[in-house]
């Protein structure tokens, strides 16, 4: 059995697992209004008690909405960190919290980091199979841009070669991140340190232009400008990485000797297997740290996975809740219609018809209610990526997605369940006196 | 012809265990029309219900050969449905549907092969009251006695052969009362319906065959009214 599941396609297998879960609402719906045809009677009530319907149906909608903007949210936000990474094959940098540097080289938040000196990064650059190894240089900003000091190679590599305009030829030239509200041929002066505490007269004498923009990458870097490595370090009065006779130079390779020093080299190599012997070769006590970002933010997801879990649980607490309200709601309600109900028996209509008025009013209120949330998860996920992706640059997307399909049919599925409780209640009450009342 | 109507040893009690109505013997020829008065609280609507198998009663409510209280809940809803319609002071409508709808209120739980017919005769039903053309209105815009002959019409859509009408003229004026007892009589003497009205009203129990007064939840009298028509 489990090998024929395992063979299915994960289309299929997510097409069975949500047929598995709404069976038992169809199946319900289909035993409960098997030859009787109750929705005038149920559009009546549902007009009666319009008020009350609307609140409840508002409800289920901002519950089940809820849980499926946070799931949908949480997948987004996994994918989108996981895209901005991708280009980040392997970090090495100075020892320390693996944490803070991918924080500072992938999605460019400031921190003090230790240097790597000219000799490390001149071993890192020779390495077999390194077919990029940038090192990179942070501290200065223009505006809410960050001035990113890198090589031409890792520019080129990042925006995949699309490059409009040309790439910086000399030490005073830079390249905007799409996101940068720069034009090609404006120039600026990059401040000391970023937003409010940033100095922007500590550069004074450096006017940089604009030569070319890169493609949109869907990633924090869009919003930075990327300069010469060599930039950097000269504004900040450093030894720009040659030696005086060759002052000139932009890019690799580095003379040792000049070598201001870098927090972290950005590598990429020519085969896979290569990534792992040179993060085995350069995890070294005391001397240099070399990982994965894409694994350190699988670790980041494993314990976010368990905040992700507690955050299932209170929203499902959530909805159940709400849903108990609504039940009872629905109780309450149906003893304003008890005469009604109770007329229903007089007339002679089976108890099963009674039921599935009952029930079907309940039914109805939480199907509108979850398709309803369905669309305000999906806006509500929306929304969210926009705000994180306009606080992160970090392109978060948050389309539907099983994950969401599936809680939505579960809780179709145990809320119609749970309102055969209501319809049970009413049935249970007796003709005579409700007829008086 | 519908089914006479016997009675044997019934009896209703309180779930305290007092004695709501008690009629040891009672019998209406089929087509009859039965009016039922007496004081407030006397034991009226309870023989209403107990002949239409609404409350938990002792002894025996024979409508032809079947006992009503000799049967389950559901097999008694079956009986109703097919063989008593019922009235009530209040109507009883579904405000928000139309008369037509709330005629044929039955078709809903019917067999769906019988569902046809019964909106064909809930039209019919409501033409012969009088309220031809106002079918697809909605009741909130009926006057008390138009709602009153709706609700006749619902009670009769399924062709009972027996009407128990509980007070169905006492929320009307007193033209609107003498109007549907013209209806209502007419209706139910053209269809050769049982007739068995709970009622205050002198005008409508003057128009019965036959009246029994009910005092502290016995039968205390059983007479013919001096009419004319009763005696047709």
């Amino acid at each position: 059995m489990m090998a024929v599941w395992n063979a299915l396609p994960a289309l299929w297998q997510d097409i069975v697992v949500m047929l598995l879960l709404l069976a038992p609402s169809v199946v319900l719906g289909g035993v409960v209004l098997r030859g009787f045809a109750p929705w005038p009677l149920v559009r009546a009530i549902l007009w009666r008690f319009r008020g009350a319907s609307v609140l409840f149906v508002a409800l289920i909608a901002i519950s089940v909405g809820m849980g499926i903007g946070l799931l949908a949210q949480e997948r987004g936000l996994r994918q989108g960190t996981a895209q901005a990474a991708d280009k980040f094959d392997l970090v090495i940098a100075a020892p320390g919290s693996e944490i803070t540097v991918m924080m500072a080289s992938v999605f460019l938040q400031p921190s003090d980091m230790a240097l790597l000196d000219g000799v490390t990064y001149n071993e890192i650059a020779n390495a077999p199979n390194v077919a990029v190894a940038a090192p990179l240089a942070f501290g200065d900003s223009y505006g809410a841009a960050p001035v990113i000091g890198t090589t031409a190679a890792f520019a080129s590599y990042l925006a995949e070669g699309h490059i409009t305009g040309r790439m910086w030829a000399t030490s005073s030239e830079a390249l905007a991140g799409t996101l940068v509200p720069l034009d090609i041929g404006d120039s600026f002066t990059p401040a000391h340190g970023h937003g409010d505490g940033a100095d922007a007269g500590a550069h004074g004498g450096a006017q940089l232009t604009i030569t070319g923009r890169l493609a949109p990458t869907g990633t924090p870097w869009d919003r930075a400008i990327l300069v010469p490595v060599e930039t950097v370090w000269e504004v900040h009065g450093l030894a720009n990485g040659h030696a005086p006779e060759r002052g000139a130079q932009i890019g690799p390779p580095f003379d040792p000797a000049y070598f201001p020093g870098t927090p972290a080299v950005v590598v990429r190599s020519d085969a896979l297997w290569a990534n792992y012997a040179l993060r085995s070769d350069f995890t070294r006590d005391r001397e240099t740290m070399a990982f994965f970002p894409g694994a350190v933010l699988a670790q980041l997801y494993q314990v976010l996975g368990n905040i992700r879990e507690i955050m299932s649980l209170l929203v499902l607490v959530t909805q159940m809740l709400v849903t108990a309200a609504v039940l009872l709601g629905l109780f309450i309600l149906s003893r304003l219609f008890r005469r009604q109900i109770a007329l229903l028996r007089a007339l002679g209509a089976p108890a099963r018809f009674v039921f599935a008025v009952v029930w079907s009013f309940g039914a109805a209120l939480l199907l509108a209610g979850a398709v309803l949330g369905l669309g305000t998860g999906i806006g509500a996920a929306s929304v969210l990526s926009r705000v994180v992706s306009a606080r992160t640059d970090i392109v978060i997307t948050a389309p539907l997605g099983w994950a969401e399909l599936h809680f939505l049919a579960g809780f179709i599925s145990v809320t119609l369940i749970l309102s055969l409780v209501p319809a049970v209640m009413v049935l249970r009450q007796p003709v005579v006196p409700s007829l008086r009342s | 012809m519908g089914p006479s109507l016997s009675i044997a040893g019934l009896e209703v009690r309180d779930p305290r265990g007092r004695v709501l109505l008690s009629v040891p013997a009672l019998d209406v020829p089929s087509g009859a029309l039965v009016g039922v008065e007496g004081p407030s609280g006397a034991g009226k609507s309870t023989l209403l219900f107990a002949l239409a198998g609404l409350v938990a009663a002792r002894g025996h409510v024979r409508w032809g050969a079947q006992d009503i209280l000799a049967l389950g809940s559901e097999r008694r809803a079956a009986f109703r449905r097919e063989t008593i319609g019922m009235i009530f002071q209040d109507f009883l409508l579904f405000e928000e549907l139309s008369a037509a709808d709330n005629a044929a209120l039955s078709a809903l739980f019917h067999p769906r092969k019988a569902r046809a017919g019964l909106r064909a005769r809930a039209r019919e039903n409501l033409t012969r009251l009088g309220l031809s053309g106002t079918g697809a209105r909605n009741v909130t815009s009926f006057s008390g006695g138009e709602r009153q002959r709706v609700a006749i019409a619902r009670a009769m859509a399924s062709n009972a052969p027996v009407l128990l009408a509980d007070e169905p003229t006492a929320s009307l004026d007193r033209a609107a009362a003498d109007r549907l007892i013209d209806d209502l009589v007419t209706f139910v003497r053209r269809t050769g319906t049982t007739l068995i009205a709970v009622s205050h009203d002198p005008r409508l129990i003057a128009r019965m065959d036959r009246v029994l007064r009910i005092t502290d939840g016995t039968v205390s009298g059983d007479t013919t009214p001096n009419t004319a028509e009763g005696a047709q």
